[in-house]
């Protein structure tokens, strides 16, 4: 009997061939077991229980036509080949669809559905799949997935690799990377799932499942790789679907069903492997030789029987001799004051899968581009509101000077109005639901106007804006004080009573009780705001101790007792994401209500600020907010007024930039960079969130929004990183002179704007 | 562990027919804990311990952060080392502490489940480590003036906190290490030898279900192990 084993890789992620090698001497002593490699860097070829080694040219130098005729030379000789390399296996089904009786690994049609991130296959069994998208949808809708998902989200190749995007940041500088990688643009966003790491693995052949066993990871490496792990039978509940799905797909060969158990209990798939793990060999350790029965079911020669040693498996780093006829091959040398010698995948995979992609496309078995169900691009475009064209039609961008802002006065109108609305939507006759327009946000003359007009408080950080608020018509008991800075200039402290103060820590509060009972400072309301105990704050007064929140008790009691209680939080909810920001309410609710409890003091005033990226607030948000407000209600009976700080979600789209292409540079593989008149000095929030780009349709002359592509949009500065857009398509036609407009840009892109290059 | 404790469990191992099931120096492996309390921390009955309890709760909810309330409590042991508690300790010092014991530990993971509504037990275990380091545990409890009544040669008494899930399904908390004790029976370091589940609650729940095992309430149970063959 000959065996052929393929993946050798033996570093700290490694693949399988070597356990699979060990396995089956102890199944076969007698076998020949030859190990196929494709770089003499892979140590597992130096493994003593290889008696051949077949050292095969790496991935990006086989003729794959020619090394296909080879193997099927192999396969028709009587061996059998044994693959633990999941591109391999992808290709071996082009070459032999409907399988070979002596290629112990699935056909196509098998592999196929267990494609990620969708895992077809998966149907019948006690689990379910992560919520994914592919990144084919538009960064708009990207973003908006990793803001729903608190951006604990992975970014995940077709093949392997998977990496853990926090920011927007991340994901474009991760997205280039992968993309670039493994030769294809469909990538795809899946939610992270907390919980313990476990797999099913099976042996199978020809749709009879042969064995199977659980494996749980008890140690692990930086990689999350499995260190030790114990064996267990599989349950009924799971065995027997995967017994029908097996045989509806007629495998053959190992397979690992890669999965998660959250705290509730629930089970989740992340991926099925057509291969066996690279901890087999711990099973066979347990009595499990998986490998064996796979042979075994394959030639019907019996296997010895493994007798199990332990039930759980670890493992350690040995050093072994080298193989005399496979030296070691030297170092490169390092790149001129590099770190380290950036040694790539020793045996060429990545160029493996750019390959399968980049040839024929035909699908005959030479390595063409469907074998992970991979098709061009969508390339979807955001949507961009009726009201931002609208706007844009009252502007005669002959004149318009760029790169400047644009007020898009009929979006804004809309925006508050319905902000209004919802407030008096969910105020009912024991709560009153507010709007705040926070200053800070955008202190356009015009936008304040609106919230005035549509009944807003008036939030402000300084004096100075509450100055300005009181100039633009408020009256000081439509104003919030908040902030650590909040007495800068205090020539402006309004004489008459303010509607609420907060105080941003214990000092300040203790500065508040003294300014109050002299008559200095004057409100309805005195309150603080908490500092959030689970996710890094500078502001408010933190409770993360018992010390602190201590001292926050007693303090409070020092407070005003002619003045009501209000107690404020502020997370910027595009930050942390949706689903924590809601959490979060609930954490503060929690605290108010133990602030209640030991203070005695009743909180009537409850103020929550969101940083709400706008189609969070405006689209997904309203049955949130019904319960958000019998929630507070719940937790403290007294409160009678809830104030809610929409200002990002209402100016961030009200305003927008305008700026024009002054040069066009072609540049490799049909990209483009295209210098800008505008700068991240006008879009500095460019790096935390995508901007929905707008260019006039040359022939139509109709506004259109980019979708992705080749160009890159560097700014007028001369700053490494003043890039306003990568990854855009500029239409056919458009030039230099031309006007691109920035959406969502009036926020913080305008407040926070600077003046820099302009002389 | 503690001696000075407020003393809940009334049921023992001699009323239940458990007995001899395991020796250790002539006596069942968890002869010299057979009437051995779980550990309370205690409560001033004022705003002190009331403030500290407060603080525990809302900090859990928190920690929780929407999760399962199944969630082991991880966060205390984060917050605070496992080392020698001297009792009694009452709420206001306990969460002041650096250092708590596997008693107040499990005391305070106990509370926290309650606080989630999840019904939470005293769950007494037996271990079995080495000498190399229960001596290590004996010099350093030594030191603080803090009993080490629960050590006994290679063997010791630990507090956990065991969950009820559904039915009369349970799990146990190691409150102390963070993880969940595994219901499968281990020889060697760190291997569970015995259990007892205490609860008052004797309307409802007699037999708990944990993993394979029926763990009969306030009653110790010994845990056989199984040798394989080859690692014999």
């Amino acid at each position: 009997m000959k065996i052929y084993i393929s993946g050798l890789y033996s570093g700290t992620n490694p693949q399988p061939g070597v356990g699979i090698a060990r396995s089956l001497r102890s199944a076969y002593p007698d076998a020949t077991l030859v190990g196929v490699e494709y770089s003499n860097r892979c140590s597992g070829i130096h493994w003593r229980d290889f008696d051949e080694i077949w050292l095969q040219r790496p991935w990006e130098e086989l003729s794959l036509p020619d090394y296909a005729e080879t193997v099927r030379e192999v396969l028709d000789s009587g061996a059998l080949w044994i693959s633990s390399i999941d591109l391999e296996i992808m290709w071996f089904g082009e070459i032999f669809p409907d399988g070979h009786p002596n290629l112990l690994t699935p056909p196509m049609s098998a592999l196929r559905q267990t494609m990620k991130p969708e895992v077809p296959a998966h149907k019948g069994l006690p689990v379910e799949i992560p919520t994914f998208v592919t990144t084919d949808l538009s960064d708009w809708e990207l973003h908006a997935f990793c803001r729903q998902h608190d951006w604990k989200v992975w970014l995940k190749g077709p093949y392997y690799e998977a990496v853990r995007v926090r920011t927007w940041a991340d994901l474009e500088a991760m997205r280039g990377i992968l993309s670039r990688a493994w030769a294809t643009e469909r990538l795809f966003l899946q939610t992270h799932v907390t919980g313990y790491e476990e797999s099913v693995t099976i042996s199978a052949y020809k749709g009879e499942l042969l064995k199977c066993v659980q494996m749980r990871k008890r140690d692990l490496t930086e990689l999350n790789k499995t260190w030790a792990g114990d064996i267990s039978e599989v349950s009924a509940e799971f065995a027997e679907p995967l017994r029908k799905i097996v045989k509806d797909l007629n495998w053959t060969g190992g397979a690992e069903l890669e999965m998660v158990h959250d705290a509730a209990g629930k089970l989740y798939l992340l991926e099925i492997n057509p291969r066996f793990p690279a901890w087999i060999h711990g099973a066979t350790i347990t009595g499990h030789n998986m490998p064996g029965a796979l042979v075994e079911g394959a030639t019907k020669i019996k296997a010895q029987k493994a007798e199990p040693q332990a039930e759980e498996f670890t493992r350690v780093v040995m050093e072994i001799p080298v193989r005399p006829d496979f030296p070691l091959p030297p170092l490169p040398e390092p790149y001129t004051g590099a770190f380290g010698h950036s040694l790539k995948h020793p045996s060429g995979l990545i160029e493996f899968a750019q390959r399968l992609h980049k040839t024929d496309g035909n699908g005959n078995g030479n390595g063409n581009g469907n074998s992970n169900g991979d098709h061009k691009s969508e390339n979807r475009i955001a949507d961009v509101p009726p009201t931002f064209l609208s706007d844009l039609s009252n502007f005669d961008f002959s004149r318009v000077e760029t790169p400047s802002f644009l007020f898009l006065e009929k979006t804004a109108e809309q925006l508050f109005a319905r902000a209004e609305q919802l407030a008096e939507k969910l105020s009912t006759d024991s709560v009153s639901v507010r709007n705040a327009y926070s200053i800070k946000t955008n202190p356009d003359e015009r936008l304040i106007a609106l919230a005035r007009k549509h009944g807003f408080l008036a939030e402000a950080i300084s004096l100075l804006e509450i100055n300005k608020a009181l100039e633009i018509g408020f009256e000081p008991e439509e104003c919030v004080l908040n902030g650590p800075g909040k007495w800068w200039r205090k020539e402006y402290l309004p004489s008459s009573p303010m509607r609420t103060v907060f105080s941003d820590s214990i000092a300040d509060l203790n500065r508040i009780v003294e300014s109050a009972a002299n008559g200095e400072i004057k409100a309805d309301t005195f309150g603080i705001r908490l500092r959030t105990p689970n996710i890094p704050s500078r502001f408010g007064i933190p409770v993360d101790t018992p010390e602190t929140f201590r001292q926050l008790i007693e303090s409070i009691s020092l407070l005003p007792r002619n003045s009501r209680f209000g107690v404020h939080f502020h997370m910027a909810s595009s930050n942390v994401g949706v689903a924590q920001w809601w959490s979060l309410f609930e954490t503060m609710l929690r605290w108010c209500s133990s602030i209640e409890a030991l203070t005695g003091r009743m909180i009537e005033t409850l103020d929550v600020g969101g940083g709400w990226f706008p189609d969070d607030w405006h689209d997904r948000s309203d049955d949130h907010f019904e319960r958000a407000v019998a929630n507070a209600k719940r937790f403290l009976p007294n409160v009678r007024e809830i104030i809610s700080e929409p200002g990002k979600a209402l100016a961030q789209p009200s305003m927008a930039v305008a700026m024009r292409i002054l040069e066009i540079q072609e540049i490799a593989d049909g990209g483009k960079e295209v210098v800008v008149d505008g700068s991240i000095a006008e879009l500095p929030m460019y790096f935390f969130y995508p901007h929905r780009i707008l260019c006039k349709d040359v022939r139509t002359g109709m506004w259109q929004a980019l979708g992705r592509g080749k160009a890159h949009l560097l700014g007028r500065l001369c700053m490494e990183h003043d890039i306003v857009a990568t990854n855009v398509e500029l239409p056919e036609g458009v030039g230099v002179g031309d006007t691109l407009v920035f959406c969502d840009a009036g926020a913080y892109d305008r407040s926070m704007s600077y003046v820099f290059g302009r002389g | 562990m503690s001696l000075d404790v407020v003393k809940n469990n009334t049921s023992h191992e001699e009323t239940n027919g458990y007995h001899a099931c395991g020796v250790i120096k002539g006596g069942a492996v968890f002869e010299n804990w057979r009437e051995f309390p779980y550990t309370n921390v205690s409560h001033h009955g004022s705003t002190c311990c009331e403030m500290a309890r407060e603080w525990l709760y809302a900090m859990d909810y928190t920690q929780l952060n929407g999760g399962s309330p199944f969630t082991g409590p991880r966060w205390l042991r984060q917050r605070y080392n496992w080392g020698p508690t001297v009792y009694p300790i009452h709420w206001c010092e306990a969460i002041e502490e650096k250092t708590l014991d596997c008693g107040a530990l499990a005391s305070l993971s106990r509370e926290v489940f309650k606080s989630r509504n999840v019904r939470a037990y005293p769950a007494q275990l037996v271990q079995q480590f080495t000498t190399n380091a229960t001596t290590q545990w004996q010099k350093k409890w030594s030191e603080k003036e803090a009993s080490t009544h629960w050590i006994n040669d290679d063997v010791i008494y630990h507090e956990g906190c065991a969950i009820l899930t559904g039915g009369n399904e349970i799990k146990v908390w190691d409150s102390s290490a963070g993880w969940w004790v595994r219901p499968v029976p281990q020889n060697g370091y760190g291997s569970l030898l015995a259990l007892r589940i205490c609860t008052d609650d004797r309307n409802n729940i007699s037999v708990f279900q944990w993993g394979d095992h029926k763990i009969a309430a306030n009653r110790w149970q010994k845990f056989e192990t199984q040798q394989l063959a080859a690692a014999a």
